[in-house]
């Protein structure tokens, strides 16, 4: 292939970003932490078990959100029907909202019968995860030619046959990268466990907050975020193997197939369910937020809007408003640097042995706890000499590093299944290198970027931890602003939390609708 | 192809931008104001459930010239442990909300420099001697009680439980949900209340709570919110929470505040939690920091605090608010364990509660 | 053996909501080539994927060797399709598209790649079983996709434009090897084209063979 110079660079940019966001601060965190008798708590037993639990139970959020997803993935992605472009925006939903947020709608529609623990917890991440198997599948699903299917049934094979021996094996590397990551975050997972987990739901991120905020126990602290992150890391590799064998499909996608006779039946079940799966525990917030201990009301939407805003006049929740218009902002800083980075990190895929690498390595940060992180960004950047928290980039930054890797994990397989013979048609007929290359990859790239872009800005706006951390007292995220209302007694404070939610559905549906709108073909 | 209209991505960005300027009309900037004052600024350390009303704010910050910024920190127990961590070349220049369960750590990393306010004449009594040799400032303290849904017990014709034997009586089984104490602050205060009560007996104690089917759930929020008959449509009357959420129900309210309150605080076995403010040792601004601690203790502060924080006040003889008088726990004799010895402690009896209650 | 009374198409109606055009009604002799005729957009695809089972009729009947497959889903038809791009699987080598076919009847992967490795000498292209899909030129992957519908043992064969992404003299090339193993299988075959040449040189080189413009 002929690459542009540039080309067996572009992994700098990521490297940089790493070194400077995840590997400073993890470095200044060690220097206070570890000593060399750190290593003895590696014989400590409990990590390992929890390790081992968290295990268990992400391979069964895993598995469950593949079952719901798959499904929805080919049905959103690949067919047409009025309100598609809606209906994937939706499936986002559940990716964006808090945790709390989640944890709670999730205990009013189903906790009477399940209560708290493992049952709950899968049910939450799959729920969670749905958005990661929909667009990571999904984008690659959607530049399978449906005559492979139609051919291979012409063949002689059944439906599900045709699929089995046809469909799987291209979708293969796709569905291991969105059950890499949806395992990962679940084997990670904070929000959910700590609200509506129980003993056997515990994870090592759980550990870590106990014996860092509880115990201040920052040497067992440091041996189990190790762990996890070693967990992780093995995951990802093994993951990014099984990757490696993408072969064929173009990198286009398809035309949107319209359902007729059964499949339509097919499609409109498929659809409905997902709706129906999506926005269950939306409309459960949608309701919390209109009911008082008087019936109906509205006050809590204009506790949000209105002249009497919630809290007005104390420091204690700040302005919703004046959160959502941050938590936007955040939002697009994160999508506008998830997709330089992540966009330069999946390029570099390309180059050979070192960029791929170095894609794996963005992933890291997935496996890093938000404690870890957060206390050692602080550290580094959130003190004199060099204190970055007035620049308000903290938070951005941090909701990049979790953003890449979903970045590379939807650019990379459609950017493997790109002709490269494309590059040296256009060299051929007197492009430039760049220029080549570019009308090679650009096509590609630009819708892929886009979908990509959307999954990085509604991580942004849903994510706490790491903006619990970095983000100023009096300039909360809206996620935070909903836990803080959460955390305290009032039906106001629970009403407003509501509502509040709400809003984040609305304005994650919008702004991910939107950005896909203007990646889309047609 | 289309690509993202660029006039779309301006659009959005400009909404957020104006949408932020509409917002901070209402709220107004505290930093501009001082800050072109060519003041001092002294940033203060605080965990996320801390609150003060803005004309308190403006207020000291016009008097003093003193500009104050508020950082977060996280909850309270992250704040702590990233100020340990930065002991010596700390993230703010004071720190308010480290609390008693906590304190004794902080203070053996050397967080602190010492001060002792001339506010701190004015301290209760029960409070004076709080200080830990001058190192730390008492500002407020809570208490963590058992809260009952009267409403609940009245319509059940079941008078509600009054100690904390009585939470073991079979007439309660079923009825109660507490918070896991490893991942929950009024968990953990609680678990300490029974520790206090029953000394070396207290895992008997928990086995009875265990035999009675008392509920574990994994935050407040979650408890409150989820199985409290009140507040979320649960099933049990009887939540572990704070002396102060009864009041909370009339001052967040819809429309017209209630007249009484349907929840009552439990005065037997409560834990009480006290919170400090400290000047953090390293820090360039002490003077400035030393006003601001004498200003956390200063009566406009110790008024406000009630209603902001749902604590109460450090000062003694601050008036309280009417909700606080009439419908709040007043605990004359909440449960106390030394400092140093939860320090030390608790991990041992995280784990001891972890197997009595198989979790 | 197969039945000599080969495809039988009575007042066959093509569409999706609606008609698309006139009742159908046509035989085609095993060894017979139909070549559908007419300009883009007419409906000829639509006409192939109807009797190919890719829609459903939506009215009349289609026969093959006697047997009425009307009603039947497209894996039980025994009606191989070629399209315009070969479409081979790209996970798998030459051999093993080839062999598909085979495979799904339930034949043995061993007798299955004999098979293959038989009907890719029919097509010229002996020895090439164990290349990968990406480095076949454009014709050589649609005469792997000929041998690889041929393999399946079809009742009948539809080609749709075969051959439009091909250069002339290729196209020359190919139509003597479809037309070559159709008189080999002895199966009746319909051949899609705009090109109305392409028609004839088809229906020529057959045994015998129609045109039928739309």
């Amino acid at each position: 292939m002929h690459a542009p110079t540039w080309l067996r660079w572009a992994w700098v940019v990521p490297a940089a970003f790493l070194v400077a966001f995840l590997a400073i601060p993890l470095a200044s965190l060690g220097r206070q932490v570890i000593s060399p008798g750190t290593v003895g708590y590696l014989f400590d037993p409990l990590p390992w078990q929890v390790a081992g639990l968290a295990s268990g139970q992400a391979i069964v959020s895993t598995l469950l959100a593949l079952a719901i997803g798959l499904p929805m993935a080919n049905v959103l992605t690949r067919y047409r029907f009025w309100g598609r472009r809606w209906a994937l925006a939706l499936a986002t939903v559940p990716f964006v909202l808090p945790t709390v947020v989640v944890a709670l709608a999730f205990r009013a529609l189903l906790g009477g019968s399940l209560g708290s623990g493992f049952a709950i917890v899968v049910l939450a991440h799959a729920y969670l995860n749905l958005a990661v198997v929909v667009r990571i599948v999904g984008a690659r699903w959607v530049t399978i030619d449906p005559r492979m299917d139609l051919t291979a049934r012409s063949l002689g094979a059944g439906p599900w046959t045709a699929f089995r021996t046809v469909t799987w094996p291209a979708l293969r590397p796709a569905i291991a990268s969105a059950a890499a990551i949806v395992f990962v975050f679940s084997f990670t997972s904070l929000g959910v466990v700590l609200l509506i987990g129980d003993s056997s739901t515990r994870t090592l991120e759980s550990l870590v907050l106990r014996q860092t905020s509880i115990l201040l126990d920052f040497q067992g602290a440091a041996v189990s975020a190790a762990i996890q992150a070693l967990v992780v890391g093995s995951v990802l590799v093994l993951a990014a193997r099984q990757r490696a064998a993408q072969r064929g499909g173009s990198a286009r996608p398809m035309r949107l197939i319209r359902p007729r006779g059964r499949s339509s039946l097919a499609v409109g079940v498929v659809a409905t369910a997902a709706a129906v799966i999506v926005l269950a525990p939306v409309l459960a917030l949608v309701w919390a937020s209109l009911r008082s201990s008087s019936g109906w009301t509205l006050a809590w939407w204009s506790g949000l809007f209105g002249p009497n805003t919630i809290d007005a006049g104390s420091t204690r929740i700040g302005s919703p408003l004046s959160a959502m218009a941050r938590s936007l902002t955040f939002a697009i800083a994160t999508g506008a640097v998830a997709a330089v980075v992540g966009g330069l990190a999946a390029v570099s895929v390309l180059t050979g042995r070192i960029g791929r690498a170095f894609a794996i390595a963005t992933a890291l940060p997935l496996g890093i706890s938000a404690a870890t992180l957060g206390l050692g960004t602080l550290l580094a950047y959130g003190r004199p000499p060099l204190d970055l928290r007035a620049t308000g980039l903290l938070v951005p930054i941090a909701h990049a590093l979790i953003a890449v890797p979903l970045v590379v994990a939807v650019a990379t397989p459609t950017l493997r299944a790109t002709d490269p013979r494309l590059v040296t048609v256009a060299a051929n007929l007197g492009a430039r290198p760049t220029r080549a290359w570019w009308t090679g990859y650009g096509p590609a790239l630009r819708t892929v970027m886009v979908a990509a872009g959307g999954l990085a800005c509604a991580v942004s706006l849903g994510e706490f931890g790491a903006a619990s951390f970095l983000a100023r007292a009096d300039g909360p995220t809206v996620p935070l602003v909903i836990a803080r209302l959460l955390g305290r007694p009032g039906e106001a404070s629970f009403g407003v939390a509501a509502a509040l939610a709400v809003v984040l559905v609305i304005m994650t549906t919008t702004l991910v609708a939107a950005v896909d709108r203007g990646g889309r073909r047609r | 192809m289309k690509r993202i209209p660029a006039p779309f991505v301006l659009v959005l960005t400009a909404s957020a931008l104006l949408l932020a300027a509409c917002s901070s009309e209402s709220a107004p900037e505290t930093e501009t104001e001082a800050s072109s004052a060519g003041s001092v600024t002294v940033q203060l350390l605080t965990h996320d459930s801390f609150a003060l009303s803005e004309d308190v704010i403006a207020d000291f910050e016009e008097s003093s010239g003193i500009n104050i910024e508020l950082v977060s920190g996280g909850d309270a127990g992250s704040m702590v442990a990233g100020a340990i961590l930065a002991a010596g070349a700390p993230t703010a220049d004071v720190m308010f909300g480290v609390d008693n369960t906590l304190v004794t750590r902080a203070l053996d990393e050397g967080v602190f420099e010492p001060y002792t306010s001339p506010e701190a004449d004015s301290l209760r009594p029960d409070l004076a001697d709080q200080t830990f040799d001058g190192l730390v400032t008492p500002i407020d303290f809570g208490d963590v009680c058992i809260n009952i849904d009267d409403t609940w017990f009245e319509a059940e014709g079941i008078a509600p439980p009054t100690t904390l034997d009585d939470l073991v009586d079979p007439a309660y089984s079923g009825l109660l949900v507490v918070q896991d104490p490893g991942t929950s602050s009024p968990g953990l205060a609680f678990l300490l209340s029974t520790v206090a009560r029953y000394g070396d007996e207290w895992p008997n104690y928990w086995q009875q709570l265990k035999g009675n089917n008392v509920a574990i759930a994994g935050s407040w929020s979650d408890a409150y919110y989820g199985d409290f008959t009140f507040g979320g449509g649960g099933d049990r009357p009887i939540v572990v929470s704070y002396a102060t959420s009864p009041p909370a129900e009339i001052v967040y309210a819809e429309g017209e505040p209630p007249e009484t309150v349907s929840t009552s605080s439990m005065d037997d076995g409560c834990y009480r939690q006290i919170e400090y403010a400290g000047i953090l040792a390293g820090t360039d601004n002490v003077e400035a920091a030393q006003q601001v601690v004498d200003w956390l203790l200063s009566a406009p502060v110790q008024e406000d605090i009630p209603l902001n924080m749902f604590v109460f006040p450090a000062r003694a003889d601050t008036p309280l608010p009417e909700v606080f008088t009439e419908f709040a726990g007043q605990v004359e004799m909440p449960e106390q364990l030394p400092a140093d010895y939860v320090a030390e402690n608790v991990e041992g009896l995280l784990t001891e509660w972890g197997s009595v209650m198989g979790r | 053996m197969k039945d000599s009374t080969g495809l039988r198409v009575a007042e066959l109606v093509i569409g999706y909501e609606s008609p698309l055009h006139e009742p159908f009604t046509f035989n085609v002799a095993p060894g017979d080539v139909l070549a559908v005729v007419g300009p883009s957009g007419c409906g000829k695809s639509t006409l192939l994927g109807t009797i190919a089972g890719l829609t459903p009729a939506l009215g009349g009947s289609i026969e093959i060797g006697g047997r009425n497959i009307t009603a039947l889903p497209i894996n039980e038809r025994r009606v191989a399709m070629v399209f315009q791009e070969a479409l081979l699987f790209p996970h798998l080598n030459v051999r093993d598209n080839v062999a598909y076919g085979p495979r799904r009847a339930g034949i043995s992967r061993e007798e299955a790649r004999a098979e293959a490795d038989r009907l890719l000498t029919w097509v010229d292209l002996e020895g090439y079983g164990d290349r990968s899909i990406e480095q076949l030129s454009g014709g050589q992957a649609q005469r792997v996709s000929l041998a690889r519908a041929l393999a399946a043992k079809p009742d009948a064969l539809c080609l749709d434009e075969p051959f439009s992404a091909l250069d002339a003299p290729l196209r020359a090339r190919l139509a003597q090897d479809v037309l070559s193993v159709i008189a080999r299988a002895r199966i009746p075959a319909i051949h899609v084209t705009h090109d109305p040449l392409e028609a004839q040189t088809m229906t020529r080189g057959a045994g015998g063979g129609s045109i039928l413009s739309m």
